[in-house]
């Protein structure tokens, strides 16, 4: 059983994003603006432009990273950007092509999005998908959180109205993409995953009482949730 | 019609232009907000519009989603303005269906579809004034529509309509040349792999003639792959400008 968490005000519950989080962006040829405009600002040399199928290098000298493609053993350039060339510790620098405005982003499986649940059923929730990893979407995209992935042990015991209610914003996990029939198929089957943000009957924000109550501070009501386990930084004392 | 020669005995067409000259190009890109990515182009006095939205979910149904790359959705249309005289029916009929058509099929070669399974991206061209090139002039705009978006692509694509008259190729054609009977052919490059990406031709052209009259289109490819990338370039070095403190 985990501790639960003892708070006496309400938490202030930001989301959760530190770099050690499986958030896989390889499909999305873009950073954020804020790692762009560092990485502007510490290259003192004025970074060098380059257009869709110019030549950056050959295959030998880098590794090809996000925005790049391979041909005939030469990196060609796949964006209109910055070249960017970063030594990630290996023998090669990995080199990648940046835009400093945001392109679309698409979730990737084992990406850690953020969504919000529109309807329940006893056998599943479908959410909406509002950010990846820190990046708003600007589309919103739809996902189905089955009734066995949202706990990782007592899978068949799971009731879904005592895990999500309509409105709670939720932490999940992407482990499909879906076939055709399906959208995105998500997970909470992790401690740090599951609802983070959620109203109570009587509209109050519910401060997180253990991982499967919340408790209203107007009423003092206790609901049952799915709560994802925030991590220590992110609790204000 | 007497007296209307299309390629003069000095060597110059009907506007004042050498055989090989492109109209004069210029092109926006950015010019609305609210969509993904943009941009105008002017080929002579030819005007497009050019509008891309995604790649996003697929829309309406979801059986045509494919599961390993993005399907391109593309509308060409006219607006009833565009012609000398009022357009009837400016979406739907055959020629604009056949053009949509054209259209996907070229920017399916070069966009790398691959890096988004079930998704859709829309590209939507209005021409605004047609005076010969249409196809051309769509293409190059989508391009630079497709660039503004940020959707990796292998290359640019350009695009130019060549004819053959008297023996020699004329590039970049406009209204009065095409139809005055000339067999003229479209041709979208990928310039700097040399690779075509849609070549289409619907007239009777002698087969000794092919292979210069494709010459012809491709130099005049690059000649508009040029322009295009000073145009990339310049709206790069502007929004860095604006964005960097």
């Amino acid at each position: 059983m985990r501790s639960s968490v003892m708070v006496e005000e309400p938490v202030l519950l930001l989301l959760p994003f530190s770099s050690d989080w499986p958030i896989r962006i390889d499909s999305s040829p873009c950073l954020s603006q804020w790692e762009v405009g560092s990485a502007l600002l510490e290259n003192m040399s004025p970074m060098k432009l380059c257009v869709p199928g110019d030549k950056l290098c050959s295959e030998e000298d880098c590794i090809p990273g996000t925005g790049v493609y391979l041909r005939h053993g030469y990196i060609y350039s796949a964006l209109a950007g910055y070249v960017l060339k970063k030594n990630e510790g290996e023998k090669r620098p990995v080199i990648s092509v940046v835009r400093e405005t945001e392109a679309q982003l698409l979730p990737d499986v084992g990406a850690i999005v953020t969504c919000k649940v529109t309807s329940i059923n006893p056998r599943f929730a479908k959410v909406q998908i509002l950010y990846v990893g820190s990046t708003p979407l600007k589309d919103r995209f739809r996902g189905t959180i089955r009734k066995e992935d949202v706990r990782a042990t007592e899978k068949d015991k799971v009731e879904i109205y005592k895990s999500f209610r309509p409105g709670d914003i939720v932490l999940a996990k992407v482990i499909s993409l879906g076939d055709i029939q399906s959208n995105y198929l998500l997970t909470t089957a992790e401690n740090e995953l599951g609802v983070v943000v959620a109203h109570s009957e009587a509209g109050a924000q519910m401060i997180p009482i253990s991982w499967c109550e919340m408790q209203c501070p107007c009423t003092q009501a206790k609901e049952f949730r799915k709560v994802a386990r925030v991590q220590p930084e992110y609790l204000q004392a | 019609m007497a007296g209307l020669e299309l390629l003069s005995d000095q060597g110059y067409r009907l506007d004042g232009r050498k055989a090989a000259e492109l109209r004069k190009v210029q092109a926006r890109m950015g010019v609305f907000a609210q969509a993904d990515g943009s941009a105008y182009l002017e080929q002579g006095n030819t005007k497009a519009l050019a509008v891309v939205y995604g790649p996003h979910e697929m829309r309406g149904s979801r059986s045509r989603a494919l599961h390993d790359r993005a399907v391109i959705n593309c509308q060409y249309s006219m607006a009833t303005f565009s012609t000398a005289e009022r357009k009837r029916r400016p979406h739907g009929d055959r020629k604009s269906t056949e053009m949509s058509l054209h259209l996907k099929q070229t920017f399916e070669a070069a966009v790398m579809t691959q890096l988004f399974p079930r998704s859709q991206i829309d590209i939507y061209v209005k021409i605004l004034q047609s005076d010969g090139g249409n196809y051309s002039v769509c293409v190059n705009a989508a391009t630079l529509a497709v660039i503004n978006a940020g959707i990796p692509m292998r290359d640019y694509v350009c695009a130019c309509t060549v004819g053959f008259v008297d023996e020699t190729p004329l590039a970049d054609l406009c209204y009065a040349e095409e139809s005055g009977g000339v067999s003229s052919l479209a041709l979208a490059l990928l310039p700097r792999g040399g690779q075509i990406a849609l070549l289409q031709m619907d007239a009777r052209l002698h087969q000794d003639h092919l292979e210069s009259l494709i010459e012809a289109a491709m130099t005049a490819c690059k000649g508009v792959s040029k322009v295009l990338d000073e145009v990339v370039r310049q709206h790069l070095q502007e929004a860095s400008v604006l964005t960097r403190e």
